[in-house]
């Protein structure tokens, strides 16, 4: 009886106090009706924009991006993708006569979870400066790693004042390879048993027998462990060796002259010979007439670039020499291996004509604290498994002992 | 000094299986054998397991 009427008195109290706030409430609102009503009128414009946004670019010109795969399909380092970007106008329709200064930016730098190259990880990919007489642009490039690339356009009229010039920046997302995480789950299946094996046999009965320098679980491990290193020093130094066999052999690019003549067209690849992984390198077509030494503008030029280690095509566009009798791109060979810079010129009435040269690229190693953040990541999944196997031990021993009891 | 020499013996036994101790040998070995093969920059390590190192997450390559 006592309690029933505390608690009515206590619910009294809350209600008066319920009441209070809503009576400041109120004098807060009818002081500020002006500015309230302005932020309610706010949220408003704000959730009906959220669920009907507006079309920003509707009436401006844009660039469309097509790839080939679709890009959810994308596996890095693979097979090169096809992008064909055109320009269009604020109706929809393809811009002609179009100029592109195109620029491929890679991922932003991420050390806690590196990808396979973080040198590539937040570089420029590719320069492109582009004649599309049609408004289209298409060439074919490999993606070196996983994340968000930035493809920033510059689009400007052949012809002065055909369209005003704009720029836009898309964003191509590339998922990881499936495969790696597949690879990744393997390893640390491995070290998840290596370290309950071990921390079962670390966590048994440690008591030295007369005559023994160590119990014989931990005579056991030790000599499990040694076996291991043993087999892996073995595995690391054997493949070494046929690696190194093998290496010699490869890297013979079937290797065509940098300059080539025909009767009517001389064309000559120029560039770097020397490049970086991380940093762009310089190549350029010239296509002059051999008889007057006159440059050659509007020829056709398809050029790519080759991975001479595995004979994988890494780059590849079509694209038209300038005024100049100039072709000039700037590429990142992000592999640090061996590449081959090819271009073929067809004249109309004559044989295509061919030129390359091989680019030796510098590999960088990745950065000590990248490798020493992921080592530590599968160090501790085993360190983990190590505390888990003697934990389970001493606990089922526990149990046994109990139970014995 | 017999004496003394056996009891540092015996503690040095002890010390080497105490379970700390043992944690952090088996730890160390996975540490360097993981090492050795996905990190390394040693060139014949490095090519023998390019591959794999670039086919395994987290692991960078050059």
């Amino acid at each position: 009886m006592l309690c029933t009427r505390h608690d009515m008195v206590r619910r009294r109290l809350l209600v008066t106090k319920v009441i209070a706030v809503l009576s400041k409430l109120r004098e807060f609102v009818m002081k500020n009706l002006k500015y309230v009503g302005m932020a309610l009128a706010a949220s408003l414009v704000c959730v009906f924009l959220w669920f009907n946004p507006l079309p920003s670019r509707a009436s401006q010109p844009s660039v469309q991006l097509q790839t080939e795969p679709s890009l959810s399909q994308v596996v890095p380092d693979e097979a090169p993708v096809r992008m064909a970007l055109q320009a269009v106008d604020a109706t929809g329709q393809p811009l002609s006569n179009v100029r592109f200064q195109l620029q491929l930016l890679t991922p932003v730098k991420t050390p806690w979870f590196t990808s396979d190259f973080p040198i590539v990880e937040g570089t420029k990919l590719l320069e492109l400066n582009a004649k599309a007489p049609s408004g289209k642009l298409e060439f074919e490039q490999v993606m070196p790693i996983r994340g968000n690339y930035t493809l920033k356009a510059q689009v400007t009229p052949a012809i002065a004042g055909a369209f005003e010039a704009f720029d836009r920046s898309l964003q191509l997302s590339v998922p990881e390879n499936p495969v790696k995480y597949r690879n990744a789950a393997i390893l640390i299946g491995i070290l998840i048993l290596a370290g309950i094996g071990g921390g079962w046999v670390i966590g048994s009965d440690r008591t030295v027998q007369n005559g023994e320098i160590a119990p014989q679980p931990i005579r056991l491990l030790l000599s499990a462990a040694t076996v291991v290193a043993i087999a892996v020093l073995l595995f690391v130094n054997i493949s070494a060796e046929l690696g190194s066999a093998r290496g010699h052999g490869e890297m013979q690019a079937a290797t065509t002259p940098s300059v080539q003549r025909s009767q009517d067209l001389e064309v000559r690849l120029l560039g770097d010979r020397q490049a970086t992984v991380g940093q762009l390198s310089s190549q350029t077509i010239e296509v002059i007439d051999p008889k007057t030494g006159n440059s050659e503008a509007d020829v056709i030029v398809n050029v790519k670039a080759i991975a001479l280690e595995d004979n994988k095509q890494m780059f590849a566009y079509q694209g038209r020499t300038d005024n100049q009798g100039h072709l000039t791109w700037k590429e990142q060979f992000f592999d640090g291996a061996p590449h081959q810079v090819v271009a073929e010129v067809a004249p109309p009435n004559s044989l295509a004509l061919q030129v390359s040269h091989e680019v030796e690229v510098e590999g960088i190693e990745p950065p000590l604290y990248i490798r020493f953040i992921s080592l530590s990541y599968y160090t501790g999944i085993f360190v983990l498994s190590l505390l888990g196997g003697i934990w389970w031990h001493r606990r089922s021993t526990r149990s046994v002992s109990l139970f014995g009891r | 000094m017999m004496v003394s020499s056996t009891s540092l013996w015996q503690r040095t036994k002890q010390v080497t299986l105490s379970v700390p101790v043992q944690v952090a040998l088996l730890a160390s070995l996975c540490a360097l054998i993981l090492w050795t093969l996905y990190f390394s920059t040693y060139p014949p390590v490095h090519d023998a397991l390019h591959a794999t190192r670039h086919g395994t997450a987290a692991v960078a390559c050059h």
